[in-house]
């Protein structure tokens, strides 16, 4: 008797438990459908208030020489200035540069004016901060360029006369970087490339001052002093980040008297708490949240979705059989359904046909070799290449990631190959074993890639097709493809000034990659931005992701207080002293 | 076997009902993938989002009966091809390590000696194992893990309990009349442990065997889940798991369906076993 009253007991425990998780999914209350708080109403650029922003991960430094991810970047580009900077419309102008520099006859040397009075934010030993200089710009490229730092971004400046010498420690010094005059400094390349004006608007290039890396060391990272139009304030490592606006700014003052950066936010969450008014912009979604957003009219107005610079797809190592034969590739070319991928994703995938994005100079909505969903023709590569059945063997495709969403790729994979007799087996791998394993020679055979700009600009993107991106490590050419009529369009691109003819270049050199297939391209992505009704002047930017510089509030200035109190649990004292609170 | 454990079996309403489960999922499992609509690895995907734009919610597509997952496939006859593959792994690993763990545990039981330390401490070194962590790491060595691969590593990860307790019911066997009249009659050890032990500790193999289907069925899950399990595009409960809960708030039919059978099942096959328990043995 006592065993059966004990086995009830335990059956009413177990159902109680079940009843209770299943209530817990269905009944909590959902957040607020439409925002939650609007605008004041005021039509000019305000002061104050705090702007709440997120990432799902780490932040891991704040040096800009270091620092090469988006995370980094969005905190970066906040506190710091580079010469040069783009437009909305992806142009390049000038910007701690008084003009755009002047430009030699044979196109190697860039002469920058730096505009005067610019001064960096307080740092030991200037609480007024300093004035930037020339030798500002020097000192920060040199210490970008030295192997010590072993910055990502070398490469793009290794094109300047002497730094390879300067790089390996045969130099003290760069022979091609030379100030001029207090203002005024020139760089000299080895040979004429067009393309180095993009690297100068890299946050690699960003000048910073010599006095606080001296000062701090190692830890600078921990202490970023820029001549941007926010200053570092705190960071609680793996929580937040907080940054006030820079009262001596030079441009346009910012708006936002404090800007907080929530680390370690996934996008589900995020997605909540914004729905609750607590954070003022997002930029990630789960496949529901997308869903949501995507179909509410409440939030229609505050929302943009737009294709970013990159593209997807699915490369192959043009070394290693089956992809050897390009009659394979571009039969797996044809016979991805492209428009199906994206259904199956709500949309959220613009169908890709070739390597450059539709933002980017070059791209041709009509190039003649773009890749289509084309099952007729997939067949007929099929039979071309010799395989009229199919191929014999399963094909070993890599994929990053061990999530449904990859999953989700790979079945869809798998299920339009099938119809060409390509039967897909599927090696999930993380995204760190990916990126050094595929770019060796003879590894991967086939995987799941794709590139997201540095600068927009077409040779960004073709220089993966180019054979000098081949080495026997972390080559960025992972699909080893070699066609010497490609690279010789690329250096001819390079050192070409006249932009319609460089362009033309390139456009050549996209045709034949979209033709020769060394990746089958499958999507570009689009990004759902979306902000609350009070964030005023947010317009995402081309080329920065999550570019907050130009926001300001017009705020319901309760929900500041609110907002505060909910974030990260109790607020210390120290980031929110009273005043900001009003 | 004991006629009166079938009696007692009988009167035991919940071990009738775990039966009844027990037998409803696995001819379901066996005939399920006939009864389904559709290829379950088919994507119909043009019904996903309708010509004019707008998003059809995820599993509202007209003509399949329980829906169709994010990429549009259906989702009942993944649930029937699903239930068939976790039911298959389930058995074949639980009739593996049944067939290891029973010859482990008589053989140890009824020679003693080195026989038996050899094996009992190869089930200690098993069971200081995490469980979970070994599999895991096994799945990621082993690339592409085939079917069979999986059934093997989870049966071999398995059989422990078994063996400990075929062993210990084989040790009070041996000392039985019936035993030493067979070895005085000159019987071989294999016509003995096969004809004489093998028969009367077949009780509590039976009993674990079919809590162990219960956990087996679990742990695929666990795998699926994670991803290191059956293999897509295939279908299995625990891979449906994973496939359903980034939708779960949307469509939580697509994870709460395959998680409801799976613990179903596991019920059913607890409740059946904790019967057959009772009823070998009555003495509680």
């Amino acid at each position: 008797m006592d065993r059966r009253m004990e086995r009830l007991g335990c059956a009413a425990l177990a159902l109680l438990g079940a009843a209770g998780s299943i209530a817990f999914a269905f009944f909590l209350p959902d957040p607020p459908e439409a925002p939650r708080w609007m605008g004041a109403g005021a039509q000019t650029p305000q002061v104050g208030g705090t702007f709440v922003f997120h990432h799902e991960a780490n932040v891991r430094s704040l040096d800009p020489h270091v620092a090469y991810d988006e995370l980094s970047g969005m905190a970066i580009r906040l506190m710091f200035d580079g010469l040069l900077d783009y437009d909305h419309e992806s142009n390049l102008v000038p910007s701690l540069a008084e003009a755009m520099p002047t430009v030699s006859e044979d196109g190697r040397t860039f002469r920058f004016r730096l505009r005067r009075g610019v001064r960096f934010h307080a740092m030991a030993g200037h609480a007024e901060g300093r004035e930037l200089v020339a030798e500002d710009v020097r000192w920060s490229l040199l210490r970008l360029m030295s192997q010590d730092v072993g910055s990502p971004g070398y490469p793009f400046y290794a094109s300047i006369e002497g730094a390879d010498a300067y790089h390996e420690g045969n130099a003290d010094d760069v022979a091609g970087i030379r100030v001029v005059d207090r203002y005024t400094i020139e760089l000299q390349l080895k040979e004429a490339d067009q393309t180095f004006l993009n690297a100068m608007a890299m946050p690699f290039a960003y000048p910073v001052p010599r006095e606080n890396y001296e000062h701090w060391g190692d830890e600078v990272k921990f202490h970023p002093v820029g001549t941007g139009p926010f200053v570092f304030e705190a960071w609680e490592r793996g929580v937040q980040l907080t940054f006030v606006r820079n009262e001596r700014y030079w441009r346009d003052k910012p708006g936002p008297e404090r800007m907080l950066y929530l680390e370690n936010i996934g996008r589900e969450l995020a997605a909540q708490r914004f729905r609750n008014g607590d954070i003022d912009s997002i930029h990630r979604q789960s496949p529901s949240d997308y869903r949501f957003f995507k179909t509410s009219e409440a939030w229609r107005p505050y929302m943009v979705e737009e294709p970013r610079g990159s593209t997807y797809g699915l490369g192959f190592n043009c070394e290693m059989a089956p992809f050897d034969d390009v009659h394979v590739r571009r039969a797996i070319a044809f016979a991805l359904d492209r428009e199906g991928w994206s259904r199956a994703r709500a949309g959220r995938l613009l169908p890709a046909s070739q390597l450059l994005p539709p933002s980017i100079p070059g791209y041709d909505p009509e190039l003649p070799t773009r890749q289509v969903f084309d099952l007729e023709r997939a067949r007929e590569e099929m039979r071309l290449a010799g395989h009229p059945n199919g191929l014999p063997e399963p094909i070993t495709v890599w994929i990053t990631g061990q999530d449904d969403t990859s999953r989700q790729y790979g079945e869809l994979l798998q299920s339009d190959l099938a119809r060409i007799g390509i039967d897909v087996r599927l090696r999930f791998v993380s995204f760190a074993v990916y990126l050094t394993e595929s770019g060796k020679p003879n590894t991967v055979p086939a995987f799941f890639t794709g590139w997201n700009l540095d600068f927009p600009d077409p040779s960004n993107f073709l220089f993966l097709f180019d054979q000098k991106s081949i080495h026997p490590e972390h080559s960025e050419n992972r699909a080893f493809y070699r066609n010497p009529e490609v690279d010789r369009l690329l250096a001819e691109g390079k050192s070409e000034r006249d932009r319609e003819r460089r362009l033309g270049l390139y456009r050549q050199a996209n045709e034949i990659v979209a033709r020769d297939a060394p990746w089958a391209f499958l999507y570009y992505t689009l990004t759902m931005e979306l902000w609350q009704p009070h964030v005023r002047n947010y317009d995402p930017h081309p080329v920065w992701s999550e570019d907050y510089r130009e926001v300001w509030l017009d705020l319901p200035r309760e929900r500041v207080a609110r907002s505060l109190a909910g974030v990260g649990g109790p607020v210390p004292a120290r980031f929110y002293p009273m005043g900001a609170l009003r | 076997m004991d006629p009166r454990a079938w009696r007692r079996f009988r009167k035991n309403k919940g071990a009738l009902f775990g039966g009844v489960l027990v037998l409803f999922v696995t001819l379901t499992a066996m005939f399920g993938p006939l009864l389904a609509p559709h290829d379950p690895n088919e994507q119909f995907r043009d019904t996903l989002i309708a010509d004019d734009g707008t998003l059809a919610g995820i599993g509202q597509i007209a003509g399949h009966l329980l829906g169709a997952d994010g990429i549009g496939r259906d989702h009942l006859s993944r649930l029937l091809h699903g239930g068939s593959i976790s039911m298959l792994v389930a058995y074949f690993a639980t009739a593996l390590a049944i067939a290891i763990g029973t010859f482990a545990g008589i053989t140890a039981g009824y020679f003693g000696g080195f026989v038996d330390t050899l094996w009992m401490r190869g089930v200690d070194l098993l069971l200081s194992l995490p469980f979970l962590l070994v599999a895991i790491a096994l799945v990621r060595v082993i690339d592409d893990p085939a079917l069979w691969v999986l059934v093997l590593m989870m049966a071999l990860l398995s059989w422990t309990t078994l063996a400990r307790v075929t062993r210990a019911k084989t040790m009070q066997v041996r000392e039985l009349e019936f035993i030493q009249a067979a070895r005085a009659l000159g019987m071989s050890h294999t016509r003995i442990l096969f004809r004489h032990v093998l028969p009367n500790v077949l009780g509590p193999i039976i009993v674990l065997g079919t809590t162990l289907v219960a956990r087996m069925i679990l742990f695929e899950s666990a795998l699926s889940f994670l991803g290191l399990g059956v293999q897509p595009p295939q279908a299995s409960w625990g891979s449906m798991l994973q496939e359903g809960q980034a939708l779960l708030d949307a469509t939580p039919r697509l994870m709460l369906l395959p998680a409801a059978l799976i613990t179903m099942t596991v019920f059913g096959f607890n409740l059946l076993g904790e019967g057959l328990r009772d009823a070998f043995d009555p003495k509680d």
